[in-house]
């Protein structure tokens, strides 16, 4: 009962959040919908028995994207003249989720129908999680190392202005 | 508790977020809701590595974290960028390439 009433209560910031990020006007409004949805969801991995990943989430989801994400919206700072204008943007709104709601109904009925209960083995700890990504899933990680080196250098070409390259290469 | 409502939210939270890509041109909404769209499946990840008691799953969504982590720094250049150049945060702006195959 405990359980069924904390998932209720993050379900509802889940939803409200994402609700509210992808319906408010002004950006900064959106990502602090955004922030308690990413919040809410690291209760979620928490209530999934899952105490590394919900770590995580809070850390690196919450604590580095939202951060930075928030961050560019205020470097931006975009004027009210400079945001997109959407007159019509609720009656888009219900629209698209129309036509998205059958396919919500498909995914969970067929996750659902697959399984329908929680294994009674306790065999996801941080422990088990740690020999299981440095040894079945090494490669992974270390491409996902790269990766996030690539991203960085790359993020740094993109957002550099045109003329501090001009004046380097000259 | 049984998985199925874990479930529901996951395939909610998935399509809250593919309606916001889908409707809006708010470029850091689209962008919110990628991250959105993306968190979700992690959910799922995490969800399916309860059922079956494997850490597969969860050694999946960490992974899953470090590319949400990579594609937000990679985004958020781009946004900026875009931002330099256009003056605008409006999708419907980035649309020069099109506009050159039609001119050529």
């Amino acid at each position: 009962m405990l359980e069924l009433s904390l998932f209720v209560i993050l379900a509802l910031f889940i939803v409200g959040g994402a609700v509210a990020t992808i319906t408010n006007r002004q950006p900064l409004f959106s990502a602090f919908g955004f922030l308690v949805s990413m919040l809410a969801m690291a209760g979620v991995f928490g209530l999934l028995e899952n105490q590394f990943l919900a770590l995580a989430q809070i850390m690196v989801s919450v604590g580095a994207v939202v951060v930075l994400n928030i961050l560019s919206i205020m470097t931006v700072n975009a004027k009210e003249e400079n945001l997109p204008q959407e007159p019509y943007k609720y009656r888009w709104i219900l629209l698209s989720g129309v036509l998205v709601s059958p396919v919500t109904f498909l995914i969970y009925k067929s996750m659902s129908m697959a399984y329908q209960h929680f294994s009674t083995l306790e065999t996801v700890n941080t422990k088990v999680m740690g020999e299981t990504l440095f040894s079945a899933w090494v490669l992974p990680f270390e491409i996902v190392s790269i990766l996030l080196l690539s991203a960085m250098v790359g993020a740094i070409v993109i957002a550099r202005k045109k003329d501090v390259i001009a004046k380097e290469t000259r | 508790m049984t998985p199925e409502p874990f479930f529901f939210l996951a395939a909610l939270l998935f399509s809250i977020a593919l309606v916001g890509v889908v409707s809006r041109r708010n470029l850091f909404v689209i962008y919110m809701s990628i991250e959105l769209m993306l968190t979700s499946t992690s959910l799922v990840l995490v969800i399916f590595s309860k059922v079956l008691g494997s850490a597969d799953g969860s050694v999946m969504a960490l992974l899953m974290i470090a590319v949400i982590a990579a594609e937000a720094a990679l985004f958020l250049a781009m946004i900026i960028h875009l931002y330099r150049r256009n003056r605008t945060l409006d999708s419907e702006m980035c649309d020069e390439l099109k506009q050159e195959a039609n001119n050529a």
